[in-house]
């Protein structure tokens, strides 16, 4: 199984990079960095840039950084400059209205 | 439909990888996760139920918290099997395809992976996020401005509300100089380095003020710890905790256009 060389490496991932890993951590990776490709079956591309903004609103705290001072994310497509929480829920209910899912709702009614 | 399986890929690694590194690993599915290669690149590939992983099975999946976490632990599950041991170009989550020649042809059409395989080649990324317990900062401030007022008075009221005004200033400035300190530290002891979008404090247990993935040598990794131990003894008396964690396959840094 594993060899003295490279035990320590595995300690390391398991600390961290593996298996007790942090969920937030591990969806912030998988999801929303990591190079796209598309496949042959397609994902809906809406479904996953609705749940992208759905973990950032998770995961970023917005507001509370910006009232802290912090602003790195100006290049950020989602929470770029001037953008607020506020206006990232807006963005996610356009993209759910255009999705034909609003809300929780499983209904087809797009009034 | 006599095809009852797709190919989910994972990753790209160099095409001298051996398979070995992914054996025994748990992906997506109950199939081996296997190397698919054509022209010196390879895709990290597994099979997966097209009952599963269809168009419409993955808009419904999608929506499944559950299954989401499942699936997307089993993707970076996959990718960190290789850490340090081959390079790793992560793909995003959900790049599906009907068959193996398919993977080569994407493999085949995709110069770039190539480039970005060999500019990631000896570099693992570490995750480091520093977290302010404001509590803690606050009473710091407070103390180091001597007593409190006097109880009761209206004045003292006023002077209470005031001293809280600036205490409030206080620690977001802090938490600012903090974060840029912080990553501007970190950054120094890598190759590339990314401030990410905080966490929120429910995620985080505080207020997060660095978000932060660096790209380093996988020799030089004893550099990152130093600079979190200095940050460390630096910040640790204001309520900052650092947490290094890593290494990861370089999410954060697959998507960099090669220097032209």
């Amino acid at each position: 199984m594993s060899t003295p060389a490279n035990s320590r490496s595995r300690e390391l991932m398991r600390s961290s990079g593996g298996g007790g890993a942090q969920l937030a951590d591990v969806l912030e990776r998988v999801l929303d960095k990591g190079i796209v490709i598309a496949g042959d079956i397609q994902v809906n591309l809406l479904d996953i840039e609705l749940l992208t903004i759905r973990l950032r609103l998770l995961v970023a705290s917005a507001d509370k950084a910006r009232e802290m001072g912090i602003d790195w994310w100006e290049g950020d497509p989602f929470l770029g400059r001037g953008q607020k929480h506020g206006e990232v829920e807006d963005r996610l209910k356009r993209l759910e209205r255009a999705a034909g899912i609003d809300g929780d709702s499983g209904s087809d009614d797009r009034g | 439909m006599t095809a009852a399986d797709a190919l989910y890929v994972y990753g790209v690694v160099p095409g001298d990888t051996t398979p070995d590194l992914f054996a025994g690993v748990d992906g997506m599915a109950d199939g081996p996760v296997r190397l698919v290669g054509a022209d010196g690149v390879a895709a990290i590939a597994s099979s997966v139920p097209l009952t599963e992983f269809d168009t419409d099975a993955l808009e419904q999946n999608l929506k499944d918290g559950e299954w989401l976490e499942q699936k997307v632990r089993a993707h970076n599950r996959v990718l960190a099997a290789a850490v340090g041991k081959a390079t790793v170009l992560p793909l995003r989550f959900g790049a599906i395809y009907t068959g193996e020649d398919h993977v080569r042809t994407m493999l085949g059409e995709r110069s770039e992976l190539e480039q970005q395989l060999a500019r990631l080649e000896g570099l693992l990324e570490f995750g480091v996020k520093a977290v302010l317990d404001p509590g803690v900062l606050r009473a710091r401030l407070a103390e180091s401005r001597g007593g409190a007022a006097d109880e009761g008075s209206g004045r003292a009221y006023m002077l209470r509300k005031q001293l809280e005004r600036e205490l409030d200033r206080e620690v977001r400035s802090f938490a600012a100089r903090c974060a840029e300190a912080s990553h501007e530290c970190l950054s120094a002891a890598a190759v590339e380095a990314r401030a990410n979008p905080a966490q929120a404090p429910e995620v985080a247990g505080g207020e997060m003020v660095l978000n932060g993935a660096y790209l380093v040598g996988s020799g030089r990794q004893a550099g990152l710890r130093r600079a979190v131990d200095e940050l460390k003894a630096r910040y640790g008396e204001d309520g900052v905790t650092y947490e290094l964690t890593g290494p990861w396959p370089p999410y954060n840094f697959a998507d960099e256009e090669p220097a032209a």
